[in-house]
């Protein structure tokens, strides 16, 4: 199989050696020596060598990749042989790839035209041509006429041009395949990408050399693997370049006392606007778009002086692509002073020079806060100044963790979905679109993706019957996609609209919309996912951003509450999908608070115990102060939990006599979803009569509400072996798996969202995917889009193979639970309910549920009559009578 | 529960009311083209909402047909789903026809105009409203003076798809039922019998809104202090007014 291997590093002089004239006199002219990643890249890439370049931003990377195309291209050129046909594609998950591309190819290319100009060489011209989802008709005609060098394209854009006949011709001969920003590829997006470049290498006539690029990410084999496929005959090197960029990072707290402090937020304010004052370029990021939004106006408002359109801006993806571009031109000239927002300016794109990133908020993975602070002094050897600012004694310890981790250079793993049969079912009908294929060589070439190795044979098939229409009921084939003869076993288009729905449906990221949140003043508290609003009834109770907040009504996407701080959520609340803990920074939390707990139980005095967090975790005497605090209490309430310890705490609210069970599990959201829905389920499911389970779930542990609390039982009868099973049973009614559903009904083709020239509302395709879900469960558990909707939940959603391990640990007694009856709950253990993310275990069955419902409804009425004498056993036998 | 339903000469079959003494079944509304509707907007649908229609159908009129004498049905209107003319639902709705005319003569299948059927049968008329003897059914969205003369004591209406949420004591469990609706209106006796479709429970009466789409002939407050009957799938339960129902 796939044979992976070191990089090695070559000299200045062999690299100059194999650059043509022009080009290194280019290259020179404007720096002085080659970088890192190029010593590791250009030589190898030269060569023909399959090669993934890591290297933290600033290092070059793009201009690695290009060196050698350029010089080979350049080469070409000089001696008049290049051909009308592609020689590169280049492929970016990023929609913005215009400042970076005309940075790192088109000023290259031009200033290399002047140099031989300049020297009265003739070059014949390099063609670079761009295309993505906003290109124009009459530049996607010009390019097929006259096919560009060097295409620039996006994943979705690549399947579009494998499916135009026209355009495939003149991909035969690409000689080269780069990919970029690899590291945010560990999605569907990144099964798709990986099936369309086998589409690629099954049409070019040599397997094109594959380029990888990207940030610091791990495990670096298997995602130089994800970059060449599956095959005997495929090779691969990696080439790691290490950060030289110094980390100037520190945790900030605003104000001294995070409890005791009734609005920390004036204070967060006061910090960010000292620090911006102290700085020439201030990044901001926040973890969502509507506190993007909130700090910028919040910061206009209170300094007038300081801020105003000019020199402040908020960014994220649901601003136009204008605005974004001015926003991120502005910064690059130097013109802004303050930039806020969520994710979008994680990944590559210029932005000029900034020289602090603040983090508000935890940023749930070192890789992505590495990435983050990455962005300031841009330059390879400069140094990087983050500040973090948090606002909750959880985040405080969270936050100082992921430092740790930062400076000591520890990433976490990144996760590539396997086997997504929405995705496959997709690029199949794709592919029917341009060829007859015969159904073995299909499957072999689906299987060299690195993402479908593993695929079943049963899987594949399945796939097959749904898209030919075998799974319809009316037998007649209506909405068969593919054509499909069995006896010959070969697959091919069918009708005439193939094309135009495959065209204008492709591509794998959900659509989602949101609707607004504000109280009766008008003021905007956040957003919510608008399916989610529809199922809100007046009176429903929910949590946002931690608080509680009651439904009063919605005017178009505006929906308007009333703070509902001493109720309880009568509905789930699983729309806020904010980013889940890492797992490895989940463990490196536990660890730490092992050393503490262990400190606590010698009887360190405080000043000892203060100076370790210091040193641990690399922070201030302040912060210290208030992790102490935190796990004094704590130890000092109860039980500090640890790497070795789950503890639980069994609690009574007696404001209306709900119970609680209250885990302090610190495995990260994707681990503890799973986790806690398998015992409530079981414990659901396996008491004296079944009942839901009401689920809350947090980074840092769950908690169970029900009738049932016996909780001991369902871990005695859970292990890794039967969990997989128990979750499959346990997420069948929820709404996650609806959800989930609806998003691989839409990528699977069964929900079109542009249909006969009309596009489709979210809300429609909402209502009709809970309808659609049941007419599909009635057909067979194994329709392809509903078992990829369970897998999507257990391995992308949640994590199964971790909450494995998290079980393995727990049987074999290496992790123990411990449990305490509680009048309170801990300090640790409170958030857990204030910031979990509701959900209820639909256990109990309708119908049983309304039969028990009527008896409690007649006992009630004969309560009221005669409460004495009252027999429900003579009741129904009266009714008998 | 049955020997209540007797006093009242009425008695509730799954989604269907039956007269036994006259032997009528009236059927609410059927919605008959909603998948097709569904299908057209580019999702693959695998039910086939005529086929399911008649299945249930046949099961109640065999429950019928075990104890009491079936002489006419009723169809509450909103047959079919689109406003506007759709050929595939009338083929539908003709199909169905054909599959009720097993059961009893032609001309003992009353259909009853809703607002959803805009289309004309050539051997079928849409009535307004329809009478026999003290019972008035209509679909329930207009209304008609001959509804309310002396000699009708029950006026049976469907339209307003009636459904109920029930929840446990703590709020933890909600669930959406159909249901009957039963009161007493203008001095007559309103029985509003649920949709029959599948695809939805329905609307509880908290979720009317003002609006020509939730036109109906009772206002919703007095809607509260009718008598609830829930739809379950071996039995209807009667769980007492609507309004404290809801709390």
């Amino acid at each position: 199989m796939t044979i992976v291997s070191e990089a090695v590093q070559y000299s200045r002089e062999e690299i100059e050696k194999i650059l043509h004239p022009l080009v290194r006199e280019w290259f020179f002219s404007k720096f002085q020596d080659f970088s890192e990643s190029q010593k590791f890249g250009v030589m190898n890439i030269h060569n023909k060598q399959n090669i993934l370049i890591s290297a933290p931003t600033g290092g070059g990377k793009t201009l690695t990749a290009f060196l050698s195309i350029l010089n080979q291209l350049v080469s070409l050129s000089e001696k008049n042989k290049l051909e009308k046909k592609v020689y590169c594609i280049y492929v970016s998950p990023l929609k913005a790839l215009n400042n970076d591309i005309h940075k790192n190819l088109i000023e290259p290319l031009e200033e290399i035209n002047e140099l031989a100009k300049s020297k009265g060489i003739n070059l014949q011209k390099i063609l670079v041509g761009l295309r993505t989802g906003d290109t124009t008709a009459s530049e996607k005609a010009k390019m097929v006429k006259n096919p560009p060098h060097i295409l620039i394209t996006t994943p979705e854009s690549l399947a579009i041009v494998l499916t135009t006949k026209k355009f495939v011709e003149s991909f035969q001969d690409v000689e080269y395949c780069i990919i970029d920003e690899i590291h945010s590829l560990g999605n569907k997006r990144g099964s798709f990408l990986s099936l369309n470049v086998e589409r690629l290498n099954s049409i070019a006539k040599t397997i094109p050399v594959k380029i990888g690029l990207s940030a610091t990410i791990e495990p670096l084999e298997e995602v130089a693997k994800y970059l060449v496929g599956i095959a005997e005959d495929r090779k691969v090197k990696i080439a790691k370049v290490h950060s030289h960029k110094k980390l100037d990072l520190d945790v900030l707290i605003p104000t001294a006392n995070l409890i005791l402090e009734n609005k920390p937020h004036i204070h967060m304010y006061r910090l960010i606007h000292d620090l911006v004052k102290e700085h020439k370029t201030t990044l901001i990021f926040t973890n969502t778009r509507s506190a993007t939004e909130r700090i910028v106006n919040y910061l206009k408002d209170k300094f007038p002086v300081d801020y105003t359109d000019e020199n402040i801006a908020a960014h994220h993806s649901s601003l136009s692509k204008g605005h974004r571009f001015a926003i991120e031109e502005n910064l690059r000239q130097g013109n802004l002073k303050v930039v806020v927002c969520s994710t979008s300016l994680e990944l590559g794109i210029d932005i000029g020079y900034i020289d602090l990133v603040i983090l508000l908020g935890s940023p749930k993975a070192s890789s992505r806060a590495l990435q983050r602070v990455g962005r300031a002094g841009h330059k390879l050897h400069e140094t990087a100044k983050g500040r973090f600012i948090v606002l909750d004694r959880d985040d405080l310890i969270e936050c100082s963790v992921i430092q740790k981790e930062m400076y000591e250079a520890r990433i976490d793993k990144i996760h590539f979905p396997k086997n997504a049969l929405d995705v496959l079912s997709q690029t199949i009908f794709g592919m029917a679109i341009s060829q007859h294929w015969k159904l073995e060589d299909l499957l072999n070439l689906i299987r060299k993706s690195y993402c479908y190795q593993k695929l079943t044979k049963e899987d594949f098939l399945s796939v097959i019957s749904y898209l030919s229409g075998e799974y319809d009921l009316e037998k007649d084939k209506v909405y068969a996609k593919i054509w499909y003869d069995k006896d010959t076993k070969e697959i091919g288009k069918r009708g005439k609209l193939a094309r135009v729905l495959y065209l204008t449906n492709l591509g794998t990221i959900p659509e989602e919309s949101f609707v607004t949140v504000k109280l009766q003043t008008g003021e905007k508290i956040g957003v919510i996912d608008e399916s989610f609003m529809n199922r809100m009834h007046k009176g429903d109770v929910f949590v946002l951003g931690g608080s509680k907040y009651a439904y009063l009504y919605t005017k178009g996407m505006n929906l308007t509450v009333k703070p509902a701080p001493d109720r309880n959520p009568t509905i789930p609340s699983w729309f806020s999908e904010t980013l889940p803990l890492s797992f490895d920074s989940a463990l490196e939390i536990s660890k730490f608070r092992k050393e503490m707990r262990k400190r606590f139980e010698k009887n360190l005095d405080k000043e000892k115990i203060k100076e370790f967090i210091r040193k641990y975790t690399y922070t201030s005497m302040e912060v210290s102060e208030e992790i102490y605090e935190y796990f004094y209490q704590q130890f000092h309430f109860s039980e500090i939990p640890d790497i070795d310890t789950i503890t639980i705490e069994k609690y009574t609210d007696e404001r209306d006599d709900k119970k609680y069970i209250l885990v302090n599990s610190m495995y990260g959201r994707r681990v503890n979803d799973a986790l806690s829905r398998a015992l409530a389920y079981l414990m659901g499911a396996k008491g004296s009569a079944k009942r839901d389970v009401e689920v809350g779930i947090s980074d840092r542990g769950f908690y169970l509400s029900s009738e049932n609390t016996k909780i001991e039982k369902a871990f005695e009868q859970i292990n890794s072996k039967n969990i997989e099973e128990i979750l499959k049973q346990a997420i069948e009614k929820t709404d996650v798996l609806t959800k989930k559903f609806r998003h691989c009904a839409t990528r699977g083709l069964m929900i079109l969202r542009t249909y006969k020239g009309a596009t489709k509302s979210i809300k429609k395709q909402q209502m009709k995917s809970h309808f659609l879900i049941s007419s599909v469960k009635k057909i067979s558990k194994e329709f392809p889009i509903l078992k990829e909707a369970k897998r999507e939940v257990l391995e992308d959603l949640m994590d199964i193979e971790s909450t494995k391990l998290v079980l393995d640990w727990i049987n074999s007694g290496k992790v123990k639970l411990s449990y305490n009856h509680v009048k309170l709950p801990s300090p640790f253990s409170l958030n857990l309910i204030l910031q979990g993310h509701l959900d209820l275990m639909k256990i109990e069955d309708k119908q049983d549920f309304l039969q028990r419902m009527h008896k409690v409804y007649i006992q009630e009425i004969a309560r009221r009559q005669d409460p004495e004498e009252f027999s429900y056993e003579e009741f129904l036998k009266d009714q008998e009578r | 529960m049955k020997r209540e339903n007797k006093s009242k000469d009425f008695t509730f079959i799954s989604k269907t009311l039956f007269f036994p003494k006259k032997g009528i079944l009236a059927i609410g509304d059927l919605h008959l083209g909603y998948d097709s509707m569904i299908k057209d907007q580019g999702i693959n649908l695998l039910f086939n909402q005529l086929e399911e229609t008649k299945k249930e159908i046949e099961i109640i009129i065999k429950r019928i047909k075990a104890i009491y004498r079936l002489k006419k049905i009723i169809l509450l209107g909103d047959m079919k789903h689109h406003f506007h003319f759709q050929k595939q639902e009338v083929s539908d709705l003709r199909n169905f026809l054909r599959f009720l005319e097993k059961h009893v003569p032609k001309e003992d299948i009353i259909l009853i105009r809703g607002n959803h059927d805009t289309f004309t049968l050539s051997d079928y008329k849409l009535n307004d409203f329809y009478i026999e003897g003290d019972i008035a059914f209509t679909h329930g969205e207009k209304d008609f003076l001959e509804l309310y003369d002396k000699q009708i004591k029950t006026i049976v209406t469907s339209h307003v798809h009636p459904a109920v949420l029930i929840c446990d004591k703590i709020n933890i469990k909600r669930e959406k039922y159909k249901c009957f609706l039963v009161g007493k209106y203008k001095k007559k006796q309103f029985i509003i019998v649920p949709s029959f479709f599948s695809i939805t429970e329905g609307t509880e009466i908290s979720e009317y809104k003002k609006g020509e789409s939730y036109q109906q002939l009772i206002p919703k407050n007095k809607l509260k202090s009718f008598e609830t009957y829930v739809v379950g799938r071996d039995d209807v339960y009667h769980f007492g007014k609507y309004g404290k129902l809801i709390g």
